[in-house]
């Protein structure tokens, strides 16, 4: 089944285009991970499938409905986090008091439950914070907050997950347990759509990739979407692509001594 | 020596009640939406909307209490606050709407020049000179901030702590923005007939901005404003009666060391 569905959207922020002649569709269970330099427009792709941004024209469909016109109805399904470069709450809000946000929420009026809370601790756990319930969210690190964040997403079980940037400052063993998270959820029929910046360690996971630079440059399985040729086109600089003992192209961030 | 069970004393001892109330519920979300400016903003244009109410009343156009007029003004000031600036550029626009009201009080008051008086004394405020009539407003007032913010606890959290997020989650962000702006404005005239306006921001942000320091979680917050907030104004009538000063000033310099205090408390531990 479709999930999220683009169809020739064109977006301005002001007179010039922040994104244009974008389609693309993703179905139920695809992970999916979007790519493009800075002010290529992901976070703008993002915002437009949560309804909370226009298109200037074109289609977007989420769940068969204009998330603009049922951004209440389509908010539901979604599981959000925003890119952060760090929250500066300035007071005691409490990790789990962050998780259950999302879900509150929803709840409008009603009062939380324990199987609020008890949805709350699966999310922490799966971003490995279990630990962290009574801590306070801005004694933690950077790297922390964004797995907080990450659980406040996880925590309304979502059947569409967008994650922008997931990973800024996170560790690499911390990202690999996360990965393997989002692996079974994707596997269990969850749309994930997850902006990187460095693709590598979820390659293995996904199935699709859009690149993107204001305009859609590529769409599709990694391996045929992860070429030299477009990866020139998205990011204006080439970037060697090493393929893998297991026979996947892997773009060679910088680390092209080795 | 007169007991000091007077009847002026037993009412600024309900006003400090009712003050530390909205200290504690719109002054911790003042702190936590991070828009203390906002409280010297409403006060300044309470003045004016007084002063405006006052002239009306004079020339015979409209009959207005002043504390009502100094509300709609005050309100109307956080809401185009909140409108101008959406998100992060809020303290640029209060800090003009905060210009704007002033020109607006001084307008006003060189038109009423011999009723100027009463607009210094929302200026000063008294706690010993309210009236029946000034504490049942306090007290309606008071209500309807609690009542809201009890109603909207975790969207307000939720705004204050990320409002892209909140926004993301299905809040109707915007809306809930302008309301915690209101109950701010709200409080802030409550506690303007008490304290003054001069007076008004120490009282309001510093019990929240001190319980903030020192709290482990919100709700640490909320109790322990309201305490900073009461114990500061007792104390301030309690020096008051016995020694010739104003109580709004001793209660504001009690809540404002106590913030120090809370700074440096938590610097030690
Ligand atoms: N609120 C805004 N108002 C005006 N222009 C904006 C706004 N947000 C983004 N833009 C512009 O739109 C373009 C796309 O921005 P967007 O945030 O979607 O990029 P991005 O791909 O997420 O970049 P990054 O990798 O830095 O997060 C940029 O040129 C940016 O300057
Ligand atoms: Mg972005």
């Amino acid at each position: 089944m479709k999930t999220i569905v683009v169809e020739n959207v064109e977006f301005s922020y002001n007179r010039e285009n922040a994104l244009e002649n974008v389609s693309f569709s993703v179905n139920e269970g695809d992970f999916v991970a979007v790519m493009g330099p800075n002010g290529s427009g992901k976070t703008t792709l993002l915002k437009l499938i949560l309804g909370l941004l226009k298109p200037k024209s074109g289609k977007i469909k989420v769940f068969n409905l204009d998330p603009w016109e049922n951004r209440e109805k389509i908010q539901n399904y979604i599981g959000f986090m925003p890119q952060k470069e760090h929250i500066s709450s300035n007071f005691p809000i409490l990790v789990k008091d962050v998780v259950l946000l999302g879900r509150a929420a929803r709840k409008r009026f009603s009062k939380l439950t324990k199987e609020d809370e008890k949805k709350a601790k699966e999310a922490l756990m799966a971003v490995g914070l279990e630990n962290y319930w009574l801590k306070k969210f801005n004694e933690l690190s950077g790297g922390q907050q964004q797995r907080v964040l990450l659980a406040r997403a996880l925590a309304v079980d979502p059947k569409i997950l967008l994650l922008d940037e997931p990973f800024n400052g996170v560790d690499i063993p911390s990202q690999d347990k996360i990965i393997e998270v989002m692996d079974k959820l994707a596997k269990k029929g969850v749309t994930i759509l997850m902006v990187v910046h460095n693709i590598n360690p979820l390659l293995h996971h996904i199935n699709k990739v859009i690149l993107l630079n204001r305009k859609l440059i590529a769409f599709g399985p990694p391996s045929e979407v992860l070429t030299a040729e477009r990866m020139v086109e998205t990011y204006g600089s080439s970037i060697p692509i090493v393929v893998c003992e297991e026979g996947y192209a892997h773009p060679l961030f910088g680390d092209t001594h080795g | 020596m007169d007991s000091i069970l007077q009847p002026y004393i037993i009412r600024s001892i309900l006003a400090i009640l009712l003050i530390a109330v909205n200290a504690s519920v719109a002054g911790s979300f003042t702190v936590f939406r991070n828009v203390s400016f906002l409280v010297a903003g409403a006060s300044h244009a309470a003045l004016a909307g007084a002063a405006l109410a006052i002239v009306l009343t004079i020339y015979g156009i409209f009959n207005l209490d002043p504390i009502v007029g100094g509300a709609i003004f005050a309100v109307f000031v956080a809401l185009s606050a909140g409108y101008a600036a959406r998100d992060e550029g809020i303290n640029t626009a209060i800090a003009i709407s905060f210009a704007m009201s002033m020109s607006l009080a001084v307008l006003f008051i060189s038109i009423i020049r011999e009723y100027a008086a009463r607009v210094w004394g929302l200026l000063m405020g008294d706690l010993f000179l309210l009236t029946d009539h000034d504490l049942t407003l306090m007290a309606i007032s008071t209500l309807f901030v609690l009542i809201v913010a009890m109603l909207f606890y975790r969207e307000f959290l939720f705004v204050s702590f990320d409002m892209e997020g909140a926004l993301a989650f299905g809040i109707n962000a915007s809306i809930v923005n302008y309301l915690l702006l209101t109950i701010i404005a709200v409080s802030v005239v409550v506690m303007l007939k008490g304290v003054g306006a001069i007076l008004v921001y120490a009282m309001f942000v510093a019990p929240a901005a001190a319980a903030n320091e020192v709290a482990r979680k919100i709700s640490d917050v909320f109790i322990l404003a309201f305490v900073i907030a009461a114990l500061s104004g007792f104390f301030g009538i309690l020096v008051s009666f016995y020694a010739e000063v104003s109580p709004g000033a001793i209660a504001a310099l009690m809540a404002s060391l106590t913030y120090f205090l809370s700074v440096a408390f938590k610097k030690i531990k």
